[in-house]
């Protein structure tokens, strides 16, 4: 292994250090390990490129002299391989590696560890009493974020099994084009192929494994996407009056948009999307809450309070 | 899963890397290097024989990297190549970016810090340079958690106020915090209740607000207890199973029959029924079912109209 990786670091370096491309043959007179048949040799170089570019090294080619028809040549730009971020603080690296440690022992927590590496390589030591005091942490149940964000980066298309709303498994094929958690709960969302729309996904209801395919640039990405906007599509669209009882229902207080006293009660304005959703929100309330508008949704209320005396009586 | 790399390529991934970092940490201890890198210390010694033999082609003295790490303390000399650090891969700035997130949100009231994090978030989604939208959310506040763990470091209490769900109602208590774990997601704070004289777990979304305790009392009581014994229901789920086996925490939620619930709580199972808007009835035990009918009867007294 080492002699693999030792051939790698040198190969590297080579490709780093020279001003102009290294031929092939400069490659394998050079540098110490490219052994046997010429025809060995070259299967040897190509593995190591494909290696080398699977790290993330761009390995340019180039240098093709057209007159004496000249062989390829290669090189890495110290440029493309080396961390720039600028002009750079010590507080902006300490406010890096709070996010990079918001990770710790969580999903992306090999990644992040590693970004962590490189922040503590550049040589400016991180100001922590330059922030607050913070501890940011990344809650993430499920260990297949990293192949989310894997076959985002790489704009692969993902298969896996989705748990639908009656527990049937759901096979599903999706070209992802964005993450996000809110409230305790990741989502991706994406080009569903077989429903030809945008899906989001709820990562927690994703059974077993999420497969990633084999074939990568296979679509882009719309440029603005915006995962929550799917989310939330419909979430305002509807306006509701409740009465709530003084100092209870705090859930629903911190949404309400207006809130009226009225002695024992105050009445509050809310909006909602979903109407069973909102519905098994107020009902979680029991009697510190009444729907006083529109008139649907307190029909349905009623309607299911009066099953639920019947059913439990 | 995402696919693993083939240990060589993750061998070669740690020299490169390994480079940067020595330079920048020069005179660390090998041990504090192993543990930097995650590996043991004779993995790490064997890493830096490896590179004490790479530099560039020629292989001479003055060509290879100058390491020295005998004495257990290394430094590295004459490696300009290397010395800087790799760029970011798209997934390490998205793990940043996603962080950065936690961290601006927690930052509503300071605005420098807050531009900060905003220039840091830019120029790193600038070097991903694809459309792609990461967001991170964290239901608890950053600067509430750092308290809690300074807390338990310092070993000192906490004055809390405490929204609780079940009764939905405020409380203030006075604890002394004992451990911070995580659990399908969700983070819980276990602690030392002084108010209620007994161990409590506390869900940190639902502290309120927290302060240090002047209060340096740590005697926690050897009879303290979890007062309430976990008891068993049943219930019977008729639609909306996916909704109702995340809403009771069931293993599976077979539609149309008897299905037992766990729970420490009768006022939690009386709530989960009511919001499960019909989706679920509670079969047993039947003094709970009739305190849900009266309570269904009770709310409907509300509607006059019907």
């Amino acid at each position: 292994m080492s002699r693999k990786s030792e051939r790698l670091v040198n190969l590297t370096i080579a490709l780093l250090a020279t001003r102009r491309y290294l031929t092939k043959s400069e490659i394998f007179r050079s540098i110490e390990g490219y052994e046997g048949s010429d025809e060995a040799k070259e299967r040897m170089f190509e593995r190591d490129k494909d290696d080398l570019r699977s790290l993330g090294i761009e390995i340019e080619v180039g240098g093709f002299d057209p007159i004496f028809n000249d062989e390829a040549g290669y090189r890495i730009k110290p440029e493309s391989y080396a961390l720039d971020l600028g002009e750079i603080s010590g507080a902006d690296i300490a406010l890096l590696s709070l996010a990079a440690n918001a990770w710790n022992g969580q999903a992306l927590n090999a990644i992040a560890h590693s970004a962590l590496l490189k922040l503590k390589s550049i040589g400016i030591d991180s100001d922590i009493d330059a922030i607050p005091m913070l501890a940011p942490r990344m809650v993430s149940a499920s260990n297949e974020l990293v192949t989310v964000v894997e076959a985002i980066t790489t704009r692969s298309a993902i298969t896996f099994t989705y748990i639908g709303q009656d527990l049937e498994n759901q096979k599903r094929t999706l070209n992802p084009y964005a993450l996000a958690s809110r409230d305790g709960f990741w989502y991706f969302a994406g080009m569903d192929l077989d429903k030809g729309a945008i899906r989001n996904f709820r990562l927690d209801r994703v059974e077993g494994e999420i497969v990633v395919g084999n074939k990568s640039d296979s679509f882009e990405i719309p440029a603005g996407f915006d995962l929550f906007s799917h989310l939330d599509e419909g979430i305002s669209a509807k306006l509701a009056t409740i009465d709530i009882r003084k100092g209870k229902a705090f859930a629903l207080r911190k949404k309400a948009l207006s809130v009226v006293e009225k002695g024992e009660w105050d009445q509050i304005t809310i909006q909602y999307g979903d109407d069973s959703t909102f519905i098994d929100s107020l009902l979680w309330h029991l009697d510190d809450v009444v729907v006083i508008e529109p008139s649907e949704l307190r029909e349905s209320v009623v309607k299911i309070l009066s099953s639920m005396v019947v059913n439990h009586g | 899963m995402a696919k693993a790399k083939p240990a060589p390529i993750i061998h070669t991934e740690r020299l490169l890397a390994l480079v940067p970092y020595i330079s920048a940490n020069q005179g660390i201890a090998i041990a504090d290097l192993a543990k930097a890198f995650d590996v043991t210390t004779s993995q790490m010694s064997a890493d830096l024989t490896t590179l004490w033999m790479c530099g560039l082609p020629g292989y001479t003295a003055l060509e290879l990297m100058d390491l020295s790490f005998e004495s257990g303390f290394v430094t590295i000399r004459n490696a300009p190549t290397l010395k800087s650090p790799r760029t970011l891969s798209s997934e390490e700035i998205i793990s940043l970016l996603l962080g950065l997130d936690l961290v601006r949100e927690s930052l509503p009231n300071n605005e420098d810090i807050a531009s900060k994090v905003q220039t840091l978030s830019q120029r790193l989604s600038e070097k991903v340079g694809m459309n792609a939208t990461f967001r991170a959310a964290d239901p608890v506040s950053s600067a509430l958690r750092a308290q809690i763990e300074q807390s338990l470091h310092k070993q000192v209490n906490l004055e809390i106020s405490y929204h609780s769900l079940y009764s939905d109602s405020f409380t203030e208590r006075e604890i002394t915090p004992l451990e911070l774990r995580t659990e399908d997601g969700v983070e819980y704070l276990f602690a030392y209740c002084h108010s209620a004289c007994a161990f409590r777990v506390f869900r940190l979304e639902r502290i309120q607000s927290l302060k240090v305790s002047s209060n340096t009392q740590k005697v926690i009581s050897r009879e303290a207890s979890s007062e309430n014994a976990e008891f068993a229901s049943h219930i019977s789920i008729n639609s909306r199973a996916r909704l109702m086996k995340e809403r009771f925490g069931l293993d599976n939620a077979p539609v149309n029959e008897k299905v037992q619930i766990q729970s420490f709580s009768r006022q939690w199972i009386i709530r989960s029924v009511f919001a499960s808007s019909g989706s679920a009835v509670l079969l047993e035990p039947g003094d709970l079912a009739l305190e849900i009918a009266k309570k269904a009867q009770l709310i409907l007294d509300r509607y006059p109209a019907h």
